[in-house]
C-alpha cells in the first residue's frame, strides 16, 4: 500500500470545533461590508467605477481564499494516544507533532476577544524544547478546559525530567 | 538542622579587591582618554583615586552581605546591597557545574564557581571568588547532592567533627578522576590553522599595499582597516587557541569533566544524563587529515558561538571522537552509525546534499546528518527527545516526501532528518516516540 499522507490514519482524529469556521466567514464579512461602504461611496462621490472595480476584485480574492482558510482549518486535528499527544493541521504546508504527556512543561488556554465572541480557545502545550509545536485552536471552553485538565494529570503522571 | 547542612559562608576577601579592580581599570581607561590632556597629570590622579575608592567601597561593602549555605538539597545564595536577592537553587535541577579561574585570580589560588539550571540565559549562580580548595569541595558536594548520592560528609568516621571546606577531606573523598583523552595542542594549533580566514589573509594584505603604493592619499585609511581586518581574523583562532589549550577530557565519579584553557583555566563538570545531544562536525579542510570537532549541547547552558568553540572535543580522530562520544552519550558508537540515504527523487529537492543527508535509529540514539562543507551529525538519546515533528511543504508533497525534526530540550542543536519517504517518515515518527517513551521507563537518571 502507498502512503500519501503523514498524518497516522489509525488513530481517532478530533477536530475542532465548527464556530472556528463561522469565526472565519464573520470576520470576511465584515471586511465585505467595509469593502462594499467604500465601494459605493466612491462611487456616489466621483461617479466611476474604478472604486467598485477594485473592489470587487478584493471582495472576489477575500471569497476565493476564504474556501482555503476554510479548508485548512478543517485540516486541525489532534488524538490522545495513552502516552502522547498527536497534533496535525496545514493544507500547503502539513504538519504533524507528536508530543510526550511526559515531557510536558506547562499547558496554556489562550482565548481573545473574538475567541470569546465565538465561545472558542486555544490549548498549547509547551515543553522543555523551544520548537516543540502543539498549538490546538478553536477548541470549545469545555472542551479546552477538559483537554487541559487531563493533559496536566497525565504530564503528572508520567512526568520525566530532562 | 539537617547534619548535611553547612553554615551560611562568606567569599573570599581578596574577592571584592578583584572583582573591584576591573571595574576601576575600566574606568580609568575610560577617563584617561580625554581625561589626562584636559585635566592635567594631578587632578587626574585624583579622580581616579577617588574613584577607585569608592568602587573598592562599594565592593567590599556587597562583599560582606553577600554568602551562600547549602541547606538539605539547596543552595542558598544571598548578595545585593541595594537590593536583598536570596535565590535558592534546587540541586536537583543541576544542569553543570564550571570552575572557572581567571588570570588574575589564578595567581592568588583562588576560582569562580558557576552553575547552570534550566531557566536563565546566563550562568545563574556565580560564586566569585573561593579559594580552589573551597570551590572544588563545594562542587564536588553539589553535585553529589544533585545526583541524589549520599554527600562525602556522611563517609566520615562518627564522633569526628568535619568542617565542609576542610581540604583534607575532600582531596580524600574525591572520587578518582580518570583521563578519557587530552587533545594534543600542536594538532589544535594546526586545526586552527586550517580556518579559512588564514587563507584570505594574504591576499588582503597585498591588495591594501598595492593600493597603497598605487595612491598614496588613501594609504591611512586602507592601512588602518587592513589591521583591524588582520585583528579581527587572527583574533577568533587565537581565542580558541587560549580557551582550548590543554584540553582534557575525564570522568569523574559524578560526571564527565572537562579541563582547559592556556591563561583562563575553566573546569565544567556535567552530571550523568545531562547531555541533551552531540553534534560531530567535519570542516571541509579539516577532512584530508581526518579531523573531526565535536559540540555538545547541555540544557540551560548558552550555545557558545558555533564557529568558534566545540564543548566536547576541539579537534580529534575518529577513533579518538568515539571514545569520548561512548563516555558523553552511553552506548553510542560512532563509527557503527551508519546512515540510510534518502530516496533518490529527493535530487530534485536538495541536489547538492542528496547523498549526505540522511538519518540512523541507532540501538540507544537517534543520528541524522547534513551539511555540505561542514558536514554535521547530529546524535539524539531517546531518553532526551522532547518532541517529534514531520512536516512537509507542497513540493515534498508532490514527491511523496517529508521531514523529520527530533527536538530537545533547549534552542537549537535538534535532529533533523530531511526528504525521508512519507511513509518512512511516518512510521520513524512514531518509532521515535515510542522509543523516547520506553527509554524514559528505563532506570537512567533524568
Amino acid at each position: 500500500m502507498t502512503v500519501f499522507s503523514i498524518w497516522p490514519d489509525d488513530v481517532v482524529w478530533r477536530r475542532v470545533c465548527s464556530r472556528l469556521y463561522w469565526r472565519a466567514v464573520v470576520v470576511r464579512a465584515v471586511w465585505l461590508v467595509i469593502l462594499a461602504g467604500v465601494a459605493g461611496g466612491g462611487w456616489y462621490r466621483y461617479a466611476n467605477w474604478v472604486a467598485p472595480l477594485v473592489a470587487g476584485g478584493l471582495a472576489l480574492l477575500i471569497l476565493v481564499r476564504l474556501i482555503f482558510v476554510i479548508r485548512s482549518l478543517r485540516s486541525w486535528g489532534y488524538a490522545e494516544r495513552h502516552d502522547d499527544l498527536l497534533v496535525r493541521h496545514g493544507l500547503l504546508f502539513r504538519r504533524l507533532s507528536i508530543v510526550p504527556y511526559g515531557r510536558m512543561q506547562f499547558v496554556d488556554v489562550t482565548a481573545g476577544p473574538l475567541d470569546r465572541l465565538f465561545g472558542l480557545a486555544t490549548v498549547q502545550l509547551h515543553t522543555a524544547a523551544a520548537a516543540s509545536d502543539a498549538r490546538i485552536p478553536g477548541l470549545a471552553p469545555d472542551e479546552a478546559a477538559r483537554l487541559r485538565d487531563r493533559l496536566a494529570a497525565l504530564g503528572e503522571a508520567r512526568a520525566a525530567g530532562l | 538542622m539537617q547534619p548535611s547542612d553547612q553554615a551560611r559562608r562568606r567569599l573570599h576577601p581578596l574577592s571584592p579587591v578583584l572583582r573591584g579592580s576591573r571595574f576601576v581599570a575600566l574606568v580609568v581607561l575610560a577617563i584617561s582618554w580625554q581625561g589626562l590632556a584636559n585635566l592635567g597629570i594631578r587632578r587626574w590622579a585624583i579622580a581616579v583615586g577617588a574613584i577607585a575608592v569608592v568602587i573598592l567601597v562599594w565592593s567590599v561593602l556587597s562583599y560582606l552581605v553577600t554568602g551562600y549555605q547549602v541547606l538539605g538539597r539547596e543552595l542558598r545564595i544571598a548578595e545585593g546591597l541595594l537590593v536583598r536577592r536570596n535565590r535558592s537553587i534546587p540541586l536537583e535541577r543541576l544542569q553543570s557545574v564550571e570552575l572557572v579561574q581567571p588570570l588574575l585570580p589564578r595567581l592568588f589560588g583562588l576560582a569562580e564557581l558557576r552553575l547552570e539550571v534550566v531557566g536563565g540565559g546566563r550562568a545563574e549562580a556565580p560564586l566569585a571568588y573561593l579559594t580552589l580548595d573551597q570551590a572544588t569541595a563545594l562542587r564536588q558536594r553539589l553535585l553529589h547532592l544533585s545526583t541524589g548520592r549520599p554527600a562525602p560528609i556522611a563517609d566520615a568516621p562518627p564522633g569526628q567533627t568535619v568542617r565542609a571546606d576542610l581540604p583534607a577531606v575532600t582531596t580524600a573523598a574525591a572520587p578518582s578522576e580518570q583521563v578519557v583523552h587530552v587533545v594534543d595542542n600542536g594538532r589544535l594549533l594546526g586545526c586552527q590553522l586550517l580556518r579559512p580566514q588564514w587563507w584570505l589573509l594574504p591576499l588582503g594584505v597585498t591588495a591594501t599595499i598595492l593600493d597603497t603604493l598605487t595612491d598614496s592619499h588613501l594609504g591611512f585609511i586602507g592601512l588602518a582597516s587592513m589591521v583591524t581586518g588582520v585583528i579581527g581574523a587572527v583574533s577568533a583562532p587565537v581565542r580558541v587557541l587560549l580557551a582550548d589549550w590543554g584540553f582534557t577530557l575525564a570522568t569523574a565519579g559524578d560526571g564527565l569533566r572537562i579541563r582547559r584553557g592556556l591563561l583562563e583555566r575553566r573546569s565544567s563538570t556535567v552530571p550523568e544524563g545531562r547531555i541533551q545531544s552531540v553534534v560531530v562536525e567535519w570542516p571541509l579542510l579539516w577532512r584530508p587529515f581526518g579531523w573531526v570537532r565535536a559540540n555538545m549541547h547541555v540544557a540551560g547552558v548558552r550555545v557558545e558561538r558555533e564557529q568558534a568553540r566545540a564543548g566536547l572535543l576541539p579537534v580529534a580522530s575518529v577513533p579518538e571522537a568515539e571514545t569520548v562520544i561512548g563516555h558523553a552519550l552511553p552506548g553510542v558508537v560512532l563509527r557503527e552509525i551508519a546512515i540510510r540515504p534518502v530516496p533518490d527523487r529527493a535530487k530534485w529537492l536538495d541536489p547538492l546534499q542528496r547523498h549526505v543527508i540522511g538519518y540512523q535509529l541507532g540501538p540507544a540514539a537517534f543520528a541524522s546528518r547534513h551539511g555540505l562543507l561542514t558536514r554535521r551529525l547530529v546524535i539524539v538519546p531517546y531518553a532526551r527527545i522532547q518532541s517529534v515533528r514531520v512536516h512537509q511543504g507542497p513540493l515534498q508533497r508532490m514527491l511523496r516526501l517529508a521531514s523529520v525534526f527530533v527536538d530537545v530540550a533547549g534552542v537549537g542543536a535538534s535532529g533533523l532528518a530531511q526528504h525521508l519517504d512519507v511513509a518512512e517518515a511516518r512510521a520513524i515518527a512514531l518509532e521515535l516516540a515510542e522509543r523516547s517513551r520506553a527509554a524514559r521507563r528505563a532506570p537512567l537518571p533524568a
